[in-house]
């Protein structure tokens, strides 16, 4: 067991890998009631194409690591949930592009819930029957987010965005896709990314590190896992270029939904050097778009944007794109005057005090996010899945230089990588 | 459960409570605001918070004020306008760092009174009344936003339900207002209004955090500039609660893929209700959770849909069920949760359930203490509803309630009205 204590955060985190290679991470939060815990697999909707070392390559149908996700709550003496429930737990999980979480809280019995976490996730039950069964709840899923304006407006960007790469499939599939999902291809995906080595126990809350620790050695020492090969990820190559500039969707809306992004051009970055564009992209992007801007404040006045209007940035090793919009009534004035603006902010770059306070909201934000052990647990395994170190952030932001921030700026900002989702009423 | 409990005062106008702790990272602060919801004044007071957010006398430039709250570290600031029983609340809402984790000059707590203080009692004002340009932005803001509504067709679905259920009383109405009422609003009126919210409104100010009650009494006396100090402004239940006749069935049509269907029932039991305890057992066993009989049956047994699930609000008396479906099952769907309310009525419940909804309770008593912002909003139950119900004593009664008290609160939920929302095209 390691411990690394953060004195400018109080915090400290306990870690251990087991022998089968499993990560497990621990972060006391003394007087909280709570323990909260997520068991994730590096596996999401983009992992369609893989090949396992030693195995053959494979390509599976779209939306099955959400498929699995459902299934795995699924146990030969029935739904996992009840078990929870009895034990006074809430849990749950979500799949996205590049995880799996699965999840519960709990104030008593946390050993109990807890190894019911780690051996439910490892112990998949699918037959014909049950997964014929989940079509028909997954395809409601599926027809509730095209009900979701957001959602699709979201996607759309992305589709806009990436013509080959997995990221602009939606998490869930289509309804036509799922469709071809058997128990066979279930398990072929399970083998292949539930394994220890591909997963992160992460822990906080009111509990004692070493009796967490010892809980799971005991546990996974009672299981046999081969040790397994790296599992190889396979994308096919994407053009620099957007797919299509502009993509409309068409649902029953009061009023436009416009979201723009810029496609980044450069990707590949790992561990530190990726954390350290994501967040400088992230300061770059409050700058301009922020609701303290100048910029923000005209489109308002001009009745552009509402309250509605938001940016992120969002980024992997394989693709990153920026995202900003909201509910407009014109989203081609929206768009002419949000060039017209970027544009004046090109020439001059950011101003030194702006950044600054740019800076501060950032680390706020970073700390007040600490309070939630929910917050903690999903951004800490998020960076650790690639290889960036969560309890760093605000060192990394305490230097980040505005000539980084202008520099990004002007790296970011190429108008042929724009590309633009729009809402309309059908 | 922690021994931390919130130190009660009051100043002129607000009553203040206080949680000194050390286990969060963050001053939480909420002010909770509350008027009768009446239809004379409900818009009036929905969009009075969106001006008061543009600008005060030291930040009169929305930008200006924007920048303060990025110079404190970012402090998260917001408001949300809703209903709570019969009253239409405003509550205002920061959280700011502790001093210790940066190196700030100043107390940002302190920085944080004088903020607020003067966002609800200083705003900008320009020749006696609201500055008219924020007045007409936000006008548009607050249109766009009811007209927004109808984009989220899950929300959309279960608050036209409610308003169909309740269109004979104030609770009818959207707390952010009617849009017909905006048209008719001027920097005057909406002033006017403002200055008659300020005085008249039940005002409950919460801090938890590493302060005192000493110190937040001082800070609101330096920083609140109320006119009228008439303390002691209570919240009045009446429990007006219309028992249903009959049950009506609205449907609605259109562009969709998913059909909604939701469900109204009244109860007479309310927050301060001796039943109170069995009407959350009542509603866990119905649709609260995952293992509860809506999710198992309407989804797990049937594939219906991926949403099913119930809600009790305590201060209105009323619960809801809600879920997404293909149009064409309507008819099963409704069956299968009919079904359920009649077992409910009948007591058809297992030791199992009754077991696992008291732990699921439960566990969600405990977590309160883990939140700042949630330990206040159940002290806030105490202010609000006027009956005293430590977690503690509500824990012990939900332990003991038994399946014969779950029926008899059963007894007490009756069918009201019944919406669904369809596509255009189906039949």
């Amino acid at each position: 067991m390691e411990k690394l204590h953060f004195d400018n955060l109080q915090e400290t985190l306990y870690t251990e890998v087991m022998d089968n290679g499993l990560h497990v991470y621990v972060l006391p939060k003394p007087g909280f009631q709570k323990m909260y815990a997520t068991f994730a697999t590096k596996y999401g909707s983009v992992d369609n194409h893989f090949r396992v070392e030693g195995q053959e390559e494979i390509s599976v149908p779209d939306g099955i690591a959400h498929f699995l996700e459902h299934k795995m709550f699924e146990e030969p003496e029935g739904d996992i949930f009840a078990t929870f429930a009895t034990n006074g737990a809430s849990a749950n999980a979500f799949t996205s592009f590049d995880q799996t979480v699965y999840l519960f809280s709990a104030t008593e019995k946390i050993k109990t819930n807890l190894e019911t976490l780690i051996n439910f996730v490892q112990n998949p039950y699918f037959t014909d029957q049950n997964v014929e069964k989940e079509k028909g709840i997954i395809g409601q899923e599926i027809n509730m987010y095209l009900d979701n304006a957001d959602w699709r407006v979201y996607f759309g960007l992305i589709e806009a965005m990436y013509k080959i790469h997995p990221v602009h499939i939606d998490i869930a599939g289509t309804v036509e896709s799922i469709s071809t999902i058997t128990k066979e291809t279930l398990y072929t995906c399970y083998n292949a990314f539930y394994h220890p080595s591909n997963m992160l126990l992460f822990v906080v809350g009111g509990v004692k590190p070493e009796e967490i620790f010892e809980l799971v050695r005991s546990n996974q020492a009672a299981k046999s896992y081969k040790l397994q090969g790296d599992i190889e990820r396979i994308f096919d190559p994407e053009k620099v270029e957007v797919a299509e500039k502009r993509h409309i969707s068409k649902l029953a809306v009061s009023m436009p939904k416009c979201l723009f992004g810029f496609k980044e051009k450069h990707v590949g970055a790992t561990g530190s050097d990726l954390l350290r564009r994501d967040l400088t992209s992230k300061i770059m992007l409050d700058l301009l778009f922020g609701s303290s801007t100048e910029l923000y404040q005209k489109l308002y006045d001009e009745d552009l944007i509402s309250d509605s209007f938001s940016h992120e940035y969002n980024s992997s090793p394989q693709y990153a794109f920026s995202a900003a919009g909201g509910d407009t009534a014109d989203p081609d004035k929206l768009l002419a005057r949000v060039r017209e603006e970027v544009d004046k902010i090109l020439q001059n770059g950011f101003k030194e005090d702006d950044f600054e306070r740019a800076r501060k909201k950032k680390i706020g934000g970073y700390l007040r996010m600490l309070n939630s052990p929910e917050n903690i647990a999903h951004e800490f395994t998020r960076y650790q899945f690639r290889d960036s170190d969560f309890f760093s952030v605000v060192e990394v932001y305490e230097s980040i230089t505005l000539k980084e921030v202008n520099d990004r700026l002007h790296e970011h900002i190429d108008w042929d990588q724009l590309a633009v989702s729009i809402v309309v009423n059908p | 459960m922690n021994k931390t409990a919130f130190q009660h005062g009051n100043t002129g106008r607000m009553r203040i409570h206080v949680l000194p702790t050390k286990r969060f990272k963050t001053f939480a602060i909420s002010l909770y605001a509350g008027i009768p919801l009446a239809e004379d004044t409900v818009t009036a007071t929905a969009l009075t918070p969106f001006v008061l957010r543009r600008g005060t006398e030291s930040y009169p430039e929305t930008r200006q004020f924007r920048e303060q709250l990025e110079q404190m570290y970012g402090a998260g600031f917001g408001f949300d306008v809703y209903k709570r029983g019969n009253y239409q609340m405003v509550q205002f809402r920061m959280d700011t760092i502790n001093d210790s984790f940066v190196k700030s000059k100043d107390s940002l707590l302190e920085s944080s009174f004088a903020f607020l203080g003067e966002v609800v009692t200083r705003p900008v004002l320009e020749d006696g009344h609201f500055r008219s340009s924020y007045v007409q932005a936000e006008k548009e803001n607050v249109r766009k936003k009811l007209e927004a509504i109808v984009n989220d067709k899950i929300r959309y679905a279960s608050e036209r339900c409610i308003e169909e259920m309740c269109r004979h009383e104030p609770y009818r109405l959207h707390p952010l207002g009617q849009r017909s009422d905006l048209d008719h609003i001027t920097p005057e009126s909406l002033y006017k209004s403002y200055q008659q919210w300020l005085d008249t409104a039940s005002m409950d100010l919460y801090v938890a955090g590493d302060t005192t009650l000493e110190e937040v009494k001082e800070l609101v006396n330096k920083h609140f500039a109320f006119s009228s100090d008439s303390n002691d402004v209570s919240y009045k239940q009446e429990s007006s609660t219309r028992q249903a006749d009959e049950v009506r069935t609205v449907v609605e049509k259109m562009e969709v893929s998913q059909g909604k269907l939701n469900m109204g029932l009244r109860t007479s039991i309310t927050y301060s209700d001796e039943q109170y305890a069995a009407a959350l057992m009542y509603n866990g066993i119905l649709g609260g959770y995952p293992h509860s009989k809506l999710f198992m049956n309407v989804r797990e047994k049937e594939s219906l849909a991926y949403y099913a699930s119930s809600r009790y609000d305590g201060h209105k008396g009323i619960g809801t069920i809600q879920s997404g479906i293909e149009v064409q099952n309507y008819e099963k769907a409704l069956e299968i949760i009919k079904k359920q309310l009649d077992e409910m009525r009948s007591g058809q419940i297992t030791d199992l359930e009754m077991s696992q909804t008291k732990a699921m309770i439960r566990n969600l008593l405990l977590e309160i203490d883990d939140s700042a912002f949630e330990m206040i909003a159940y002290d806030f139950n105490r202010q609000f509803s006027g009956k005293d119900r430590p977690r503690a004593e509500l824990l012990q009664q939900v332990e003991a309630i038994q399946i014969e008290d779950v029926k008899a609160a059963a007894a007490t939920f009756e069918l009201d009205t019944i919406y669904f929302l369809k596509g255009q095209k189906e039949e």
